[in-house]
């Protein structure tokens, strides 16, 4: 139980919180076309 | 030789997770959210394969204790295992997000498996279908309970106080996302003492 707990808070709650600070943006690659 | 039972055993958790944050103060670019998945990964993988009995526990000490089993995870935690699950793991993200990511990634689904050694009781294996009888890899400080929770917590704290200390660098012209960051770093600390403390206690089923 903890373990889903812990997988839904840390990735879920704790990632999405994360991902609006103004970290270096990742290199997405692009499409070629 | 003891039963093996369906019982669940309480592995480490925290220190996982606190290493993630730790990843995260270094490689920037990163998200967290990916590098928090790749440390649970061998353990995600390993939650089907004992649903479905592939993969088992056998209670040694306390059952529902901290660290009480010995985990006959041979897909999910031997070393072959192990390196197979994080190279897809990394491939997952690297077509996307490039090579460099997808190796951090890799490294830190694979960080899964080094973590586990120091505190697995000798029950991960080289590869899937190993004999019970040869060498298996795990120190086993899950001997001693307050040396593993000591070493988890150690990790909680250090990755919650590397990811502050970077988070703050990038939020210094900002107060709003600087709260934001406070708040994330506390919630890494907080979230992880109490999935800790319910780990070490017993408590929550």
């Amino acid at each position: 139980m903890q373990f889903i707990i812990g997988v839904i808070f840390f990735v879920v709650v704790i990632g999405v919180l994360d991902a609006r600070l103004p970290w270096p943006r990742l290199r997405q690659k692009k499409d070629v076309r | 030789m003891a039963e093996i039972t369906t019982e669940e055993g309480r592995a480490m958790i925290a220190g996982h997770f606190g290493f993630a944050a730790l990843v995260k103060s270094r490689e920037r670019q990163a998200p967290l959210w990916a590098l928090m998945l790749a440390t649970a990964w061998l353990d995600i993988v390993f939650v089907p394969l004992f649903a479905a009995g592939v993969e088992t526990i056998t209670i040694v000490g306390r059952p529902g204790g901290y660290g009480a089993g010995i985990i006959h995870a041979d897909y999910t935690h031997s070393l072959v295992g192990a390196i197979a699950l994080s190279v897809v793991f990394g491939l997952a993200f690297g077509w996307r997000w490039g090579s460099r990511t997808a190796i951090v990634l890799g490294l830190v689904s694979f960080s899964h498996w080094v973590l586990d050694l120091l505190v697995h009781r000798a029950d991960m294996p080289l590869f899937p279908g190993h004999d019970l009888n040869q060498f298996r890899f795990g120190i086993g400080l899950w001997r001693y309970l307050w040396t593993a929770a000591s070493l988890e917590l150690l990790l909680v704290a250090m990755g919650a106080w590397l990811y502050w200390r970077a988070a703050r660098a990038i939020t210094l012209e900002d107060d709003k996302a600087r709260q934001r960051a406070r708040l994330v770093s506390l919630l890494i600390l907080i979230g992880g003492i109490v999935v800790l403390g319910l780990d070490v206690s017993g408590f929550g089923g």
